[in-house]
């Protein structure tokens, strides 16, 4: 399993170029969004933003803020295997 | 593929987040009485979040990303997929705001379910009849993302708030997902076999 933490590792590290610089490159915005855009919704008020909104982190440039955001996502997901390791190595 | 606030009708929204979650809470009920692991699953709901962040620039200012329902059924079983899948939504929107909140019973739909279920359905399918793990996968990932995008079509095509009729928004989600899903469809072909030479997958 060691090796799948490190393939979400790299994944999360490279995110970047996929996700902020690929998407400036091409002008990418989410397709939904541009949806709401040309039919007039408000899509300025969502009812909840997120803590970190759209993968961003107060403070910090877009791209770390990227890498930022995913290890925290990541971390949350994985705190069940965490724990659950941790038990089993703690019943030894 | 994620749904934001506002753009579905408050009835397609509420009903099917009962729906939704009465699935996942079955599937997740089913994945452990079966003896499922805590380990796998959250593991590949990490795994699916990371890989939903790789969104796949295409010129003209839109993009794609890897869903993964068809994967992360063929590996942990449709039930346990669901709760994978769920589980990676929640996140999504509640710390990154990256689908509604209105909308996670629906997203939860399309993409915990339809994607998971059909494309499960459509993967032990191909794999019976034509016998080739690569290919069966293809299939899974392709056409269950492109369902899910069916499935997400119908819903802003029934909220009237959405502006567009069915006739617009069914094809239109169909069609994109369609051409897009075949990169899913080669990445779920591609990450099955790895793991079936591995002895991962049965």
């Amino acid at each position: 399993m060691r090796k799948s933490y490190i393939a979400i590792i790299i994944l999360v590290l490279i995110s970047p170029l996929f996700g902020v610089i690929g998407a400036n490159i091409v002008g990418y915005r989410e397709p939904l969004d541009l949806a709401a855009e040309i039919i007039g919704i408000e899509e300025s008020e969502p009812l909840w933003r997120g803590i970190l909104p759209d993968y961003t982190v107060p403070g910090l440039p877009d791209e770390l803020g990227y890498i930022v955001a995913g290890f925290v996502g990541v971390f949350i997901l994985l705190l069940p295997a965490l724990i659950k390791r941790g038990k089993v190595e703690g019943n030894r | 593929m994620h749904i934001p606030d506002g753009f579905l009708d408050p009835l397609v929204s509420l009903s099917l987040y009962v729906i939704s979650l009465a699935i996942v809470i079955y599937s997740g009920r089913k994945y452990f009485k079966e003896g499922g692991s805590v380990y796998y699953l959250s593991v590949m709901a990490a795994a699916i979040f990371a890989a939903q962040m790789l969104n796949w620039p295409i010129p003209g200012g839109t993009s794609a990303h890897f869903v993964g329902g068809a994967f992360a059924s063929i590996f942990l079983g449709p039930f346990g997929a669901c709760l994978a899948m769920f589980m990676n939504l929640v996140v999504q929107c509640l710390l990154m705001g990256d689908g509604g909140i209105t909308a996670l019973g629906a997203n939860a739909f399309n993409m915990a379910v339809v994607d998971v279920f059909a494309g499960y359905a459509i993967y032990k399918a191909s794999l019976k009849y034509l016998g080739r793990k690569f290919l069966a996968a293809f299939l899974g990932g392709w056409i269950g993302i492109t369902l899910a995008a069916v499935t997400c079509g119908f819903e802003l095509g029934l909220s009237p708030s959405f502006g567009y009729p069915l006739s617009i928004t069914v094809p239109v989600m169909g069609i994109w997902h369609l051409a897009l899903g075949v990169i899913e469809g080669i990445a779920t072909g591609l990450l099955v076999k790895y793991l079936s030479l591995r002895g991962l997958i049965k």
